[in-house]
């Protein structure tokens, strides 16, 4: 099975033409030289980790060589079984590929290129170096898993003339020269490797240029700047190039991939850690010494003279907006077809690879006359590990369970019911929305149509199921695509079930549930777009109310139906995060936020674009942007996201044990810790209190 | 709150009642003249802006349609603070969404700012088949509570552009002692004005 990771892109696609297009031009004497150097460092088990799971890692050899006179950084994965198969003896194949590898492989950089490295030592866990360029792009960090980055450090202040940031004692800047003498003189040294890392140069790298070029014409995306450098120089393809310069065009190429993204995050992540220990947020801001944000990124602001400007970028394809129209035009694939599912069915019908299932749902989705099945296993109806005899068993017993659960409110005579307000308002309650739901949809439209009867059944049988939970406003939209794929009563009944099981907490009465969503989409926000973090602040959105129905509903509004059904398929994968649907929410926000900082939207007229999103949001596209936020984000983004919350009638289960409850308290007490959280945002600190003050009862 | 500048008046206005009174309805109908027979259910909330021009005065509504369940009632106070108009809503077809319309009248009357102009409408007045609420009981409530009342439909539009404008005048007017922090003097605001004044 093909995977699909940036490396499927057409701009990473170019980057290896390029690669080898550059090999091709190296005479042998080049070659000679790229084997003369001389080693100044070298540190082995360095690694990255590409998602934000610890077991999806790539080790490799971190080194810092000296070529004729320059010093490069590089970090090569090993080409061994050891980055194919992870610790733990799990095959990892399936998650690390060998392009990603070359994805990731830092060929040689020049040390002049480095605008600065952050280290960070934890007390516990591994230690990690973040290398930011003077471009303002940032490698992934670099985990070195035997220990050393004050060593590493120590070697490097021999070789490279490096000052500790005043505002970080973990910073240290390298080529920060304050005597512009010493700058020029410095820049006179490498003057190519060092205009490749400041911008514009691009265009003058003729087989790079044409290699965009082709996958320009192949994918009609990125920008006509570079595309009209290219036919000048496309002629020039095999013109030898200097061999530093290459390189860095190509490690440049590579990374501009992902670390715009990982720039963002890195540096707002930097920014928050200086944040928390200072109040002084602003001033800390002014002086951050990372170029925090592209120029684009940066319009709203520009009369803001005390910011540190970001290097100039201009022409160079790491723009904000090449970035994410990069991302976007990432192709999603055709849907899971019957014949590829039938791959995954093992004896007897168990799904052997489930990883590598649902891996490949989340790219593309699912033929829809598979839903039906695959959406059992999906919502964790069925066992990924079961076999089909024992589904068979399963579904019959569970539609008898159905059947018995109905005839509790199918027996209710009309004399008792006049006796049960209860009953009666919620039925009311369903049948007042069931018949507004979907109606344009031909499975539900029309008058007397049995579907709309069966929705409302379901719902009814359901409160009496969950008779704490009853029935909330919302749900007949969850419900109404689980039934037109089910076609069943039972089966639509009983995936409704394992579909409230995780989005139970969204409908609690106190509106705790969606506080915790909407309070984790602010954190996401503020972790990889900060700027659109600080704007919401200053307009006093940071209360995110206008992504209230995304959330509450998982997006059934702003998609077609056809296409809501692939966005839950893929967000029920749970494949890169269990809260995916929150980084669609990022996408989406990010996607609009030139727009909505432009135009200086206020909490209304922000509510009222957002929800005139509604069937214009192009899914594959949010699919993939927030995919990259996603995995850009890593860990720091789980860390955003606070324990999920329990639905009421599993706090009630545990307000009855003691231990569970006190392990929930420490659960929170530990994602707090973990965040260091400073909440400073109005309701959000009100919010937390009042769930801190809310658990204190049960401690 | 209803913010006044030469005679054109910003007025938020939000709409609470029961659920399926048909509170998206009346808005949709004010706003863009259309009726759908099955609205589907407002989720969290939605927000629409209407002018209406009256002889002293352009009012420009922001309007804030609210979830109408019981559970989302929480969030009301987000949308009613602040809010110069508030239009209850229920359904004459329904006993409890009249005893519901209510309560928002009560809770307004607590917590709302007091010199709202509330509205009570009687929505779906085309299904009098089916009423439950007489038209005299809504009125004598309306009367007890000083509320401004009709009985709409946002089916056949009956009532409903005339409920918005009759909000709009009674919306107060120019009140040039109101502003607690005084006034700003400078030259800017008057060119201000002069420059929208010939744009517009």
């Amino acid at each position: 099975m093909e995977l699909h990771d940036l490396c499927d892109d057409p701009y990473y696609a170019a980057s290896q033409r390029q690669g080898s297009a550059s090999n091709l031009s190296c005479d042998s004497d080049q070659m000679r030289d790229v084997n003369e150097f001389e080693l100044v460092y070298s540190k082995e088990n360095v690694a990255i980790h590409p998602s934000q799971y610890a077991s999806e890692r790539i080790i490799g050899r971190l080194r810092i060589i000296k070529q004729s006179s320059s010093l490069f950084l590089t970090w090569i994965p090993y080409r061994t079984a050891s980055n194919l198969v992870g610790t733990t003896g799990r095959n990892l194949s399936s998650s690390v590929s060998e392009k990603d590898m070359n994805l990731y492989t830092i060929k040689s950089v020049p040390l002049t290129n480095i605008h600065s490295i952050r280290r960070h030592i934890p007390t516990i866990g591994w230690q990690y170096i973040i290398v930011i360029l003077s471009s303002g792009l940032a490698f992934p960090p670099l985990y070195f898993y035997n220990g050393g980055v004050r060593e590493f450090f120590a070697i490097l202040k021999q070789h490279v003339f490096i000052v500790r940031s005043a505002d970080d004692a973990n910073v240290f800047r390298l080529n920060d020269f304050q005597d512009s003498l010493q700058k020029s003189l410095s820049s006179l040294e490498l003057p190519r490797a060092l205009s490749v890392a400041n911008g514009a140069t691009l265009h003058h790298s003729p087989s790079a240029v044409s290699a965009i070029d082709n996958s320009e014409r192949e994918n009609g995306i990125a920008s006509a700047g570079v595309s009209t450098a290219s036919k000048h120089s496309g002629k020039k393809k095999y013109k030898v190039p200097d061999p530093a310069h290459d390189l860095s065009v190509q490690v440049l190429e590579k990374f501009s991939l992902v670390t715009k993204l990982a720039r963002d995050a890195t540096t707002q992540i930097f920014r928050e850690i200086q944040d928390t220990r200072s109040p002084l947020r602003d001033k800390k801001l002014q002086s951050s010494p990372f170029p925090v944000t592209t120029v684009s990124q940066l319009d709203y602001r520009t009369n803001n003279n005390t910011r540190t400007k970001p290097d100039d970028i201009e022409g160079i394809p790491v723009d904000s907006k090449f970035v994410r129209s990069f991302v976007r035009g990432k192709k999603m694939k055709l849907p899971l077809t019957r014949e590829e599912w039938r791959t995954f069915l093992g004896r007897e019908g168990r799904i052997v690879d489930s990883t590598t299932l649902r891996k490949r749902i989340f790219y593309g989705g699912m033929e829809n006359d598979l839903r039906k099945e695959v959406w059992k296993f999906l919502l964790g109806s069925y066992d990924y590990d079961s076999t089909f005899a024992e589904r068979e068993y399963l579904d019959s017993v569970k539609k008898s369970e159905y059947e018995s659960l109905k005839s509790q409110w199918k027996s209710i005579s009309e004399t008792q019911a006049r006796r049960f307000t209860k009953f009666r308002e919620r039925k009311c309650l369903i049948e007042k929305d069931v018949v507004r739901t979907d109606r344009s949809i031909p499975y539900y439209e029309g008058d007397g149509n049995p579907n709309v009867t069966i929705l409302r059944d379901i719902l009814l049988t359901y409160s009496f199921y969950n008779f704490d939970l009853g029935y909330c406003q919302g749900m007949s939209d969850l419900l109404s695509p689980v039934l037109f794929v089910m076609r069943d009563e039972s089966d639509a009944f009983w995936s409704f079930v394992a579909l409230m099981e995780r989005l139970g907490p969204n409908f609690n009465r106190d509106q705790n549930g969606m506080h915790t969503q909407l309070f984790a989409l602010m954190k996401l926000v503020e972790l990889l777009d900060h700027p659109l973090h600080d704007y919401f602040e200053k307009a006093d959105c940071l209360n995110y109310f206008f992504c209230f129905r995304w959330i509450l509903i998982q997006f059934k509004r702003e998609f077609k139906y056809k296409e809501i059904m692939q966005l839950w398929e893929v967000l029920w994968t749970h494949h890169l995060s269990e809260h995916f649907h929150l980084y669609i929410c990022v996408a989406i926000l990010k996607t609009h936020r030139e727009k909505i900082i432009g135009e200086e939207m206020d909490f209304d007229s922000i509510l009222k674009f957002v929800n005139g999103l509604s069937g214009n949001i192009d899914l594959d596209a949010v699919i993939s942007y927030a995919e990259a936020l996603c995995i850009t984000a890593g860990e720091h983004g789980a860390a955003c996201i606070p324990p999920v919350m329990q639905p009421r009638w599993h706090e009630q289960r545990m307000e009855n044990k003691a231990i569970t409850t006190s392990e929930s308290v420490d659960m929170w007490k530990t994602w707090k810790h973990r965040f260091s959280l400073v909440v400073n945002y109005g309701w959000g600190r009100q919010f937390c209190l009042r769930i801190l003050n809310g658990r204190k009862k049960y401690s | 709150m209803a913010t006044i500048g030469n005679n054109n008046i910003n007025a938020k206005l939000v709409l609470l009642g029961d659920m399926g009174a048909g509170k998206s309805s009346l808005v949709l109908r004010f706003v863009k003249g259309q009726f759908l027979e099955f609205q589907e259910s407002t989720i969290g909330a939605a927000f629409f802006s209407q002018t209406l021009a009256l002889n002293d005065a352009t009012v420009k509504f922001e309007i804030w349609d609210t979830a109408g369940q019981e559970r989302y009632h929480s969030l009301a106070p987000m949308y009613y603070r602040g809010a110069a108009a508030a239009i209850i809503v229920y359904d004459i077809t329904s006993k409890e969404s009249f005893e519901k319309a209510k309560k928002w009248v009560l809770e307004l009357q607590k917590q709302g700012n007091p010199s709202m102009v509330t509205a009570l409408a009687g929505n779906k007045a085309d299904l009098e088949d089916k009423r439950k609420v007489t038209l005299e009981e809504a009125r004598a409530y309306a009367d007890e509570n000083g509320l401004f009342f009709m009985e709409t439909s946002a089916k056949t539009a009956v009532n409903v552009n005339d409920t918005f404008y009759e909000i709009a005048r009674r919306l107060p007017r120019a009140q040039p002692a109101q502003n607690p922090a005084g006034m700003v003097l400078s030259n800017t605001p008057a060119e201000q004005s002069k420059a929208s004044a010939c744009c517009s």
